[in-house]
């Protein structure tokens, strides 16, 4: 999926909508939409290119978003790698307890 | 019966000056081991050795100071009919102390040393006939250790040493400080056997094909003054004591015993040679006769001995006894908890770092500052035009993933025991050019992060110097890689909430009757919250946000009394509670004996248990059916010594060994003295030699005689017609 384009002249991101919008109606909430979509899945991003962009203003706004979204879509794999083994242990410690705490009460009721 | 159950040669010819000579030992027709001939005994000595190679005779930084005493040593060694010993100081090895001790004890010595390991203590032992070569290794060694602190690794030790085969290595096995793991694995390459510290262990070790074969000595600094001699020896089947003679016996299990005639079954209890059994004993006597001071001496005399002291659990004050049971409970399920919710504990101090506000209010400036930019950007100035304006740092991560795998590589490569299932599956080379491979990538990336540290200061310092000279707004940097993390911390740590909130059962154990229960489930309001935290504050706000585990969490950092070491007992509820074999709450008398009971199961953590009289606080049909039953359980693995004058103990327990105090004249005055031996043994014998009938000592001591005993019995059969 394409997240950031570069056409028309102008730098655009892919909206909540799903329809385009330009780079530099950006806010918080579809920056953070867009970091999780890059951390979940390949996603592309036209690379910054001053000439395919006339606004200035926008130059540096997609200029740096680009970059970030770019950064992150590298580290993927060490997100994921890393995401997954967060409190892993704990976590099937206390749901593997839960699992027998329910296995035992059904035999019981059987 | 073992090899080693057979009798020891009781003589040892030659004087003093002799002592190291190596005696001579006798092969049968088919190989097997056996006692020289009569004539040959007289000079050879028998088959099976008691040895003590674990000795200290200089106090070295790592002792509390002592002098030592040549006398006391060769009385030790003497009382102790001792055949060989090992004198291991503390990384250091007196030539001239050692020679004097070789000339003047009777029985063989041999040089050796205790290595402070890294890992580990270990003993090493060399051949008398090899002196000049130990000694020089010694003093390498012994320049490397100056201090109580310094320590030597594996790699020198091996290195100092050489071929380590050559010697007798004993590392420190079931016995601080132990080797352990892979630094264990690498040393029985050349050990075969491993130092424990108690019978029980002792035993345990026997029985683990796996393991070393497990050796018990005295450890004993030979001081001046020293009152009990030591009494932790090991018996070997070894023919000649020679080292060789010695690694070799080492090697099998089945050649190492506690005592000289019955394998495992007894062992020393002190230095007058006293024997008890390893499993269960019964002391016996009447009133006065030295019973609880037998049970003092044991106490005093071992180490990690559980001792209950007679009337210790009666109940006396009702009240009193139930706050003192409740404050057990409460011990108890302290101690459950803390166990029970340490992983979640774990997580708890993590997620308290994460600040997702403030992940949100840097992604919200940085997003308006790079706005803000933007809409400035017709007006920049020379300054704001510069590349380094707006940069970003390097984004850094650490390599802990990277560090595991490499751990985990290696362990496969290192890994003894499995090796064979391991290399069915992956090429042991292939798997060394992996695990270098990963230790490349590591020390690049290392290095890579070294330098975009420097550049990342570098680059903060330019900004700072720019934003000083230009009115342009200046973008701030975020880390998105972090603040994603972040997120997903907190999403991971509330699902953990969740189930650990979930109502469960989460421990039933029965203990003799009794049923022990502990319980999670979520916190049915602020009071009882406030009520597990121990402080005077207001819960209400918090537990407001208790379905939302981080904002309750946040809530929970707000008050301020609260100690943030203790915020993981108070997401989830865990109960704990005792009932009778009912299910019912337990009544005063059950409460006694459920304490008795959980004493008696404590002493799994001892290497010794003792009680005294357990008839003086409970009634016999809980003696018979619960009391016998634990303390049989726990003698099946460790020395067990109960006193009684109850015959629903004494005799009904069906003890393993019998032992008897008895308070007797001698002249103008009197002698405490202990006679022993089996439950079917028609005499029990004292160390000095003399004998008492079994059969009256068990009739005076648990049915008050004969005569009473046929009153008794002819009152029950009367009543039976």
């Amino acid at each position: 999926m394409k997240l950031l384009t570069i056409s028309e002249g102008a730098g655009w991101f892919l909206a909540a909508d799903k329809e385009w919008a330009v780079i530099d109606g950006i806010t918080k909430e579809d920056l953070l939409r867009l970091v999780d979509m890059t951390l979940a899945s390949d996603v592309e991003i036209d690379a910054y290119c001053e000439a395919g962009i006339g606004n200035r203003a926008q130059q540096i706004v997609y200029k740096s978003v680009a970059q970030k979204l770019q950064e992150l879509s590298d580290r993927r794999g060490e997100f994921v790698d890393e995401s997954e083994r967060l409190y892993l242990t704990e976590f099937e410690r206390y749901t593997l307890d839960l699992s027998a705490a329910e296995d035992s009460a059904e035999a019981a009721q059987g | 019966m073992d090899a080693i159950g057979r009798q020891r040669h009781d003589e040892r010819a030659g004087t003093p000056g002799e002592a190291h000579r190596e005696p001579r030992s006798a092969v049968d027709d088919s190989g097997v081991r056996r006692l020289a001939s009569d004539h040959e005994e007289a000079d050879a000595g028998g088959i099976v050795k008691k040895i003590d190679l674990h000795i200290h005779t200089v106090p070295t930084v790592r002792d509390a100071s002592f002098e030592f005493s040549l006398a006391k040593l060769v009385e030790y060694v003497s009382n102790s009919r001792l055949d060989a010993i090992a004198i291991t100081n503390h990384d250091c090895f007196d030539r001239a102390q050692f020679e004097t001790v070789r000339d003047s004890v009777n029985a063989v010595v041999f040089p050796g040393i205790e290595v402070s390991l890294e890992c580990g203590h270990v003993l090493v032992i060399a051949a008398c006939d090899a002196l000049d070569t130990f000694e020089e290794k010694a003093d390498r060694l012994h320049e490397r250790v100056a201090t109580p602190l310094d320590t030597i690794s594996l790699d020198d030790f091996e290195r100092i040493f050489g071929d380590l085969r050559s010697y007798l290595v004993i590392p420190h096995y079931e016995k601080s400080p132990a080797v352990t793991g892979a630094s264990l694995d690498r040393i029985s390459q050349y050990a075969c056997s491993g130092e424990v510290d108690s019978a029980k262990k002792f035993i345990r070790a026997t029985k683990n094909d796996a393991g070393l074969t497990p050796v018990l000595f005295s450890d004993a600094r030979i001081a001046i003054g020293l009152h009990d001699l030591p009494t932790r020896h090991t018996f070997v089947d070894c023919g000649e004591l020679t080292l060789r003679a010695l690694k070799s016996s080492l090697q099998d299990k089945r050649k190492v015993a506690l005592s000289e005639n019955d394998g495992n079954a007894l062992v020393q209890v002190f230095d007058d040679g006293q024997m008890i059994s390893t499993g269960l004993n019964v002391l016996m006597g009447s009133r006065s006769s030295g019973k609880s001071f037998t049970l003092d001496r044991i106490d005093t005399s071992h180490d990690n001995v559980k001792y209950i002291k007679q009337f210790s659990l009666v109940q006396q004050d009702s009240q009193a006894d139930q706050r003192e049971f409740d404050r057990g409970l409460d011990r108890d399920r302290s101690l459950f908890t803390e166990e029970y919710l340490r992983g979640f504990k774990a997580v708890l101090n993590d997620v308290m770092r994460v600040d997702l506000a403030a992940n949100d209010r840097a992604v919200a400036d940085y997003v308006s500052t790079l706005l803000r930019s933007a809409d400035e950007a017709d007006r920049q100035d020379a300054y704001s035009k510069t590349a380094l304006f707006d940069e970003s740092e390097f984004p850094q991560s650490d390599d802990e993933l990277l560090s595991q795998l490499i751990g985990s590589t290696r362990q496969l490569i290192e890994n003894l025991k499995y090796r064979d299932v391991i290399e069915r599956y992956i090429d042991r080379n292939a798997l060394k050019r992996l695990a270098l491979d990963l230790i490349k990538t590591l020390w690049e990336r290392a290095d890579d992060r070294k330098r975009k540290t420097v550049v990342n200061a570098l680059v903060a310092d330019i900004k700072k110097a720019l934003k000083m000279r230009t009115s342009a707004t200046q973008v701030s940097d975020v880390d998105l890689y972090q603040v994603s993390l972040d997120a997903k911390k907190v999403a991971r740590f509330s699902r953990i909430v969740r189930v650990l909130e979930t109502a469960a059962v989460i421990r039933e154990d029965e203990i003799q009757g009794f049923k022990v229960i502990a319980k999670k489930g979520p916190y049915g309001g602020a009071g009882e919250i406030k009520s597990v935290s121990g402080v005077v504050a207001a819960f209400r706000d918090a537990f407001n946000e208790y379905d939302r585990p981080y904002q309750y969490l946040q809530q929970l950092l707000e008050i301020e009394p609260l100690k943030q070491s203790e915020l993981y007992k108070l997401f989830a509820k865990i109960s704990y509670s005792i009932l009778n074999a009912d299910g019912f709450e337990i009544s005063g008398g059950e409460r006694s004996e459920f304490r008795l009971l959980r004493e008696i199961a404590d002493a799994q953590n001892y290497d010794f248990l003792l009680v005294d009289e357990p008839e003086s606080s409970f009634d016999n049909i809980f003696l018979r059916s619960d009391v016998n039953e634990v303390i049989r359980a726990i003698a099946a693995y460790m020395p067990v010594v109960v006193v009684t004058h109850n015959s629903t103990v004494g005799a009904s327990i069906h003890p393993d060994y019998v032992l008897y105090a008895s308070k007797e004249p001698d002249g103008d005055n009197v002698v405490y003295r202990l006679y022993s031996g089996y439950p079917t043994d028609h005499e029990l014998e004292s160390c000095d030699g003399r004998r008492v009938q079994n059969y009256e000592v068990m009739l005076n001591s648990l049915e008050a005689g004969r005569e009473a005993y046929e009153d008794r019995r002819q009152g029950y059969e009367a009543l039976d017609d």
